[in-house]
């Protein structure tokens, strides 16, 4: 890794991520306050049979309980967007975006070798991803505090939450970095990530929401992400090994294509 | 030592290795042949000097400069820069070399300081010419402390001149380094250019304004699609070439067409047209009794003897 690299990269980010966090932190304060104002309600209206369960526990989080009010913050569109920023929109731009500026070819007349270049930008994209978890983390714990629920929350459980978290994100970062070192151009880098996770994220949803589709959810890497068994004390290591090794593949794919690419001049 | 040393450098595009690569390529190969960037080259860039390295758009000059920096991987042959190869050793070749891209694109959010402390860092030596760069082409404090994307084409190139010279490289690889620059700034440029040949460093310079290589270059090559075509010292060049000549005389022409080294004789109403080709002895023999009233000698111009090698490489 580079440090010069590292800066540099933070400095470019830094006005974003401190957007990006805040909108986490509102995001994440949000949902214990609406569990803790409306999820009686909800649950009535889910007993009274008005509406589907599955409706109400989209992607294993749901509005019953704080916990897994505060997972569904993660698994909600809302909350995986704002992260993607991150973990797609830098990643995948971060080597075909300057590759298409003509700003690689500036920083790569260095004496930085091109593994050195991807270690540094997948560093930095997990420094970012971590970051946007623990602001939605720390949104989560304040909406519930707040509201008055904090003492149904085991704080010990947050830590294994964060890291799952990161690994999953960690793992789309990867893909997306993975793509951006394998294309001369943006477009079809952000194109081809972002149609991977809006395919796992469509198996994954289908699957919480039709039991004939659950067997399709192990495709999808937003099923190695429990957040709510995790805050509940029941913890998948076999999630963890399975988010690590899609990083260690999208690592390897990446380390081997990058430094044998010819980078022809930028058109 | 030679600074720059190629033997028979190929870059085939489309060109693929690997078993996938090779997949690739017999899928490919009915509908796209690989383009021929550059075939075989062979140059030798001596330390110390001003090497020009010419020809016009799509020739392979980037090509080249861009297997020299390890961007690009050669389909055969091999390069040295500095007496390492240019596959294996990209990054330590880089340590040693400063390079300006052509149309050179830079972080527009950054200032122009920022972005030199930026690039600066990333060469890993202290930029101990900076100063003197700034001083030269006139970038003040204040400017530097600007956005650069605020900066014009001109200021940019000028950044771009100080980021590939600041860390006083012992090989400058330049590529259209003048582009966008006024006639004070490619003055002060020269004169940098003077300075780093005073203390032996050695510039590689692309180009294709060919009254400045002919300006600062010791000798000079020509690549024509990803050919070759010349590569001998400027002076040489521009001594062998021919001369455009024109004379006026009273009383009957003196008879030029079996003069060695002239062609291209033409007679007019009381003047003759001709070229000349090496010395001009024999020429100002076989004038030597006619009565010349004007004798007009144009200077040899790198240009003309480069569209020659360029029409010559064109008809064999």
């Amino acid at each position: 890794m580079n440090g010069a690299i590292l800066r540099h990269v933070w400095r470019l980010q830094r006005t974003k991520l401190a957007i990006v966090s805040t909108a986490l932190i509102i995001w994440g304060f949000l949902l214990p306050v609406i569990y803790a104002r409306f999820g009686s309600q909800f649950t009535a209206l889910v007993e009274s049979g008005l509406f589907p369960e599955q409706f109400a526990r989209v992607g294993g989080g749901d509005v019953f309980s704080l916990a897994g009010s505060i997972a569904l913050g993660f698994i909600h569109p809302i909350g995986i967007i704002l992260t993607s920023v991150f973990a797609v929109g830098f990643s995948a731009s971060a080597v075909a975006g300057e590759r298409q500026r003509g700003t690689l070819e500036v920083a790569l007349a260095r004496p930085i070798s091109r593994r050195v270049l991807y270690l540094s930008l997948l560093a930095a994209s997990f420094g970012f991803i971590a970051i946007c978890i623990a602001a939605l983390l720390a949104g989560s714990v304040s909406g519930a505090t707040f509201a008055g629920v904090v003492k149904e929350l085991a704080f010990r459980n947050l830590p294994l939450l964060w890291l799952n978290s990161v690994l999953l994100f960690g793992a789309l970062a990867a893909i997306a970095l993975a793509a951006s070192v394998s294309f001369d151009r943006l477009t079809p880098a952000l194109g081809l990530t972002l149609g991977i996770v809006i395919a796992m994220y469509v198996l994954e949803v289908l699957g919480s929401l039709w039991p004939a589709a659950e067997v399709l959810q192990p495709y999808s890497l937003f099923h190695y992400l429990k957040a709510k068994a995790i805050l509940t004390g029941f913890a998948a290591p076999f999630d963890v090994v399975v988010l690590s090794s899609v990083i260690l593949l999208a690592m390897v794919w990446a380390l081997v294509v990058f430094p044998r690419r010819d980078l022809a001049a930028p058109s | 030592m030679n600074a720059i040393e190629t033997v028979g450098l190929t870059k085939y595009y489309g060109h693929r290795s690997g078993l996938v690569g090779s997949l690739l390529k017999r899928v490919r190969a009915s509908t796209s042949p690989p383009i021929r960037a550059l075939e075989s080259l062979d140059i030798a860039v001596r330390e110390g000097e001003v090497f020009g390295f010419l020809g016009p758009n799509g020739s392979g000059k980037s090509t080249t400069i861009r297997l020299l920096l390890g961007f690009l991987h050669p389909t055969a042959g091999r390069g040295r820069v500095l007496g390492l190869d240019t596959t294996r050793d990209s990054v330590p070749i880089r340590r040693r070399v400063g390079y300006l891209p052509s149309g050179i694109a830079l972080y527009d959010t950054l200032t122009g300081e920022q972005l030199l402390d930026y690039l600066g860092e990333l060469s890993g030596r202290p930029a101990s010419r900076r100063a003197e760069l700034c001083e030269r082409l006139e970038l003040s404090a204040h400017t530097l402390k600007r956005l650069v994307r605020d900066y014009s084409r001109g200021m940019r190139q000028k950044v771009g001149i100080v980021q590939a010279l600041q860390h006083d490289p012992e090989l400058a690889i330049l590529d259209e380094p003048t582009e966008g620059l006024d006639p004070l700034m490619q003055r002060a440029f020269y004169e940098i250019l003077d300075t780093l040949k005073a203390a032996g460093r050695t510039i590689f310079f692309s180009s294709h304004v060919l009254s400045e290589v002919e300006r600062v270059c010791d000798r000079v090559a020509i690549v024509r699609e990803g050919r070759l075509v010349a590569l001998e010292e400027t002076a040489g060049l521009l001594a062998r070439r021919k001369r455009n000549i024109m004379m006026r005389f009273t009383g009957p022409p003196p008879r030029l067409e079996d003069v060695s080294g002239i062609t291209n004789v033409e007679h007019g109403d009381g003047y003759v047209t001709c070229r000349v080709e090496g010395s001009v002895r024999p020429f100002l023999a076989a004038i030597a009794d006619a009565a010349v009233v004007d004798l007009t000698i144009e200077p040899a111009r790198l240009e003309e003897a480069f569209l020659e090698f360029y029409d010559e490489a064109k008809s064999t």
